[in-house]
């Protein structure tokens, strides 16, 4: 059972990985993803909003189908990928350019169950997790949806 | 009473709210078509395609018995990451 936290507070990924590295201790691989507000606009702020209690349940969902393989895909879907641990660390609240938004790590023995496995969670979290995001930039607010590329990305693990 | 959450977008539309069961409303969509009359939530918008339901901290599919105490959310296409 991994680590999931949901907090409004500043995320650093660096003692993050430093603090799963120290978990997994000796585990052979880990592969780190941190997601990070884009700096196109400097006037931006975005904010992330949260189901609290369902969207923790959700999360453990995800990732609890990533330990154990159970994602609804073609009947005869092999096990791809064995992990020994997950991180999720996910800011909600008020957010500037360059801050970083979510951290998702996993370990595993062989690097392609790392690699494949923290695909395979920023793709859950971004289509099936419940945020909600928003824009403001020039007092104007606007509501971000999935595009059509992360519910390709998603469909990917289910064919 | 029932409370009645808006997240995303329908957010915009509506404050959480807390009433008493209404006595003509026993689906989501009786709720919906409830909102929109006495609320001026659109019907339209909260079952928009895309958007999802949760009763009780529970994505619900199809139609699902409501009842005095619950509490649903209708929730506008979920952007994480």
């Amino acid at each position: 059972m991994g680590i999931l936290r949901i907090s409004t507070s500043e995320l650093n990924p660096e003692i993050e990985h430093r603090s799963f590295r120290d978990e997994v201790n000796g585990v052979g691989a880990i592969v780190a993803f941190t997601g990070i507000v884009r700096g196109d606009d400097p006037e931006l702020t975005l904010t992330l909003s949260h189901y609290a209690g369902f969207t923790e349940k959700q999360i453990i969902k995800i990732a609890t189908n990533a330990e154990k393989q159970i994602i609804k895909i073609a009947t005869n879907a092999e096990k791809r990928w064995s992990i020994t641990n997950w991180r999720i660390i996910h800011r909600v609240g008020i957010m500037l350019p360059n801050e970083p938004i979510v951290f998702v790590a996993t370990s595993s023995r062989h690097r392609r169950d790392s690699f494949e496995s923290a695909d395979f969670l920023m793709d859950y979290l971004k289509s099936e997790a419940p945020f909600w995001k928003s824009e403001k930039s020039s007092g104007q607010v606007r509501w971000i949806e999935p595009r059509v590329q992360d519910f390709k990305d998603k469909k990917r693990w289910e064919e | 009473m029932i409370k009645i959450l808006f997240f995303g977008s329908l957010g915009d539309a509506s404050p959480t709210l807390e009433v008493a069961m209404p006595s003509s409303v026993s689906t989501i969509e009786g709720l919906a078509l409830w909102l929109s009359k006495n609320k001026g939530i659109p019907e339209k918008l909260l079952l928009k395609k895309g958007n999802r339901v949760a009763v009780n901290k529970k994505i619900i599919s199809g139609t699902v018995p409501l009842k005095d105490g619950d509490e649903i959310a209708f929730m506008s296409p979920l952007s994480g990451g």
